[in-house]
């Protein structure tokens, strides 16, 4: 069994001058090394998480904590100022307020001078980040000039070049064409091959995420509705669609057929996987290829 | 549809910006009353500037926009946008009132209506976009940017354009708001006659709400016709990188056992299937 890295008790927040908390009773526990996908409408509290994960609060925003939030087995509050956030990162979902450079460069550099690295190791990391993230052509121009999707490419890259433990994206495609959301994704994909980072990403466009996520987690009015492993998260269909998750095409597609009785097979998660079941299933029933 | 007459006609339009980029290059394109349009392509396509250009925020650089008759280039602005209205992608670099009512009330005060015909627009546009009263006075930054957005499209909406663009109107938004708002802009078309012409890249949007599709890629028009036509051009769209809803890309990869390449919704795609596996 891996080691647990987040560990979140019986955890509510509200900010302060609000009526209603924020969080309320969240308990969950993540695994070192994988792959959590976050979803819920708009005002359900994903963001309050991701903050109450890297620090952000309590430490910036007044308001009351119950229950405990533990990385590393340390409640959030314990760290010393800024040690925690080595271990946790947050990309935030509006690229520009994170941004404190006049160039890309030092847009990259910035965190990595402030964790006090050595010169040749903010090289080192420089040069594998920007290679990541595709990002050599921008490194001179200033944050405010590229486009939409490079910023979210250089914010995503800023925080990498931490190497946070845990790396925690707000909606990091939520402005982006598809293309660029791929080139995202790609980049997460590379970085879930490498095994060595937690990532926990908070994302709308569920077709990227499902194939990534090791487990997914719905919110919904600041409760952890359901949290479990992707597959059998998405056999809970008629929740999400009564909270408003619109699981992709082929998703929906297979949970009709098992619905109506056709297959009990499990849910596909991409679109291969969709492509293969649907021949042996329709070839089987009509025929096609029985051996008789 | 052909013999009727087309409400904006665009005749080998070409834009460049004052620096010099070339935006749009040879556009040719007619847009009848009662269209549901998406506009598809990357970021930096062209898309938006088209839009800005069926409005008369931009004037052509080469070529002619007419619009109910009127050729963009000589008419005023004003006479423009009451014909085409443009709604921002994002609310917030539209809204720049201290209140929603006045901000709705700008429009019709800007082509100087009396105050008295201002607030019947005020509060028509208002009721049609489910914009509560209570409201009025607040500002609109404190409001949650599905509302912003809707105040967005009611300051346009005051200003009764036949056609209504909107840029990007379900970024940001979830699922729920999302499906909100296209409900909105398909009843402006269905019920109140309105052409919509939507900009975004929401493909499962795209298939379920607009009738025609443009696909635009460096400044041009890579492709016009019925959605489902569209979604089957599947090189065209590989090429812009845009991809068909997944459910469609299900069905084109098995039209070997006899899904049809055009299926939009997964409703389609459960009635060939019924039909496909039945024992015969």
């Amino acid at each position: 069994m891996a080691n647990v890295i987040i560990e979140i008790k019986n955890y509510s927040w509200r900010y302060l001058n609000t009526t209603s908390p924020a969080l309320t009773n969240i308990n969950l526990t993540v695994e070192e090394g994988k792959f959590i996908g976050i979803i819920g409408p708009n005002g359900s509290g994903k963001t309050t998480l991701a903050y109450s994960l890297d620090g952000l609060i309590p430490g910036q925003y007044n308001g009351i904590k119950e229950g405990e939030v533990l990385v590393y087995g340390k409640e959030v509050e314990q760290y010393a100022r800024g040690e925690l956030q080595r271990s946790v990162g947050v990309v935030f979902s509006d690229p520009e307020s994170q941004f404190t450079a006049m160039t890309v460069e030092d847009e990259l550099v910035f965190g990595m001078e402030n964790l006090g690295m050595s010169v040749p190791e903010i090289r080192e990391r420089l040069e594998w980040v920007t290679e990541l993230t595709d990002l050599k052509p921008l490194l001179m121009k200033p944050p405010y000039e590229i486009s939409g999707g490079q910023k979210q490419r250089v914010a995503l890259a800023a925080v990498l070049a931490m190497t946070p433990k845990v790396m925690i994206l707000d909606e990091p495609t939520s402005m982006l064409d598809p293309i660029s959301r791929k080139r995202i994704f790609e980049v997460l994909e590379k970085l879930k091959s490498e095994g060595s980072n937690t990532i926990m990403v908070i994302e709308h466009s569920l077709e990227n995420l499902i194939p990534l996520a090791d487990r997914m987690i719905l919110l919904s009015g600041g409760e952890l509705v359901l949290e479990d492993e992707t597959r059998r998260f998405f056999q809970k269909m008629p929740l999400l669609l009564e909270k408003g998750v619109h699981p992709p095409g082929s998703m929906q597609f297979f949970y009709e057929l098992t619905e109506n009785g056709f297959i009990s097979n499990l849910l596909p998660l991409g679109i291969d996987e969709a492509v293969v079941e649907l021949e042996e299933l329709v070839g089987r029933k009509s025929g096609y290829g029985d051996p008789r | 549809m052909s013999d009727q007459h087309p409400f904006i006609q665009v005749n080998h339009l070409f834009y460049c910006y004052p620096d010099g980029t070339q935006a749009l290059d040879d556009i040719q394109i007619e847009i009848y009353e009662g269209e549901f349009i998406a506009f598809i392509g990357q970021n930096g396509s062209g898309k938006t500037t088209l839009s800005k250009c069926l409005n008369g925020l931009f004037k052509p650089t080469v070529g002619d926009v007419i619009v109910d008759g009127l050729n963009s280039k000589i008419t005023p602005i004003v006479q423009m946008v009451r014909r085409v209205g443009y709604v921002f992608q994002n609310p917030d670099h539209q809204l720049f009132n201290s209140n929603c009512k006045d901000e709705i009330a700008y429009g019709p005060r800007n082509i100087q209506l009396p105050e008295d015909q201002v607030q019947e627009r005020v509060e028509e546009a208002a009721r049609v976009v489910g914009l509560d009263e209570g409201f009025f006075e607040e500002h609109p930054f404190f409001l949650s940017k599905g509302l912003r957005q809707r105040v967005a499209i009611a300051s346009i909406l005051a200003l009764r354009p036949k056609v209504i663009i909107v840029d990007e109107p379900t970024t940001g938004q979830d699922t729920r708001q999302s499906m909100e708002i296209m409900e909105f802009l398909k009843s402006l078309n269905d019920k109140l006659g309105h052409t919509v012409i939507i900009i975004t890249h929401d493909m499962p949007i795209v298939a379920k709400y607009a009738r025609r599709v443009i696909i635009m890629g460096n400044g041009r028009i890579l492709a016009d016709g019925p959605t489902k036509e569209i979604f089957t051009l599947t090189d065209i769209l590989a090429k812009t990188y845009l991809e068909p809803p997944q459910i469609t890309q299900l069905a084109q990869r098995c039209v070997s056992l006899g899904f049809s390449p055009a299926t939009l919704t997964v409703e389609e795609m459960l009635d060939q299937y019924l039909r496909l596996a039945s024992p015969r």
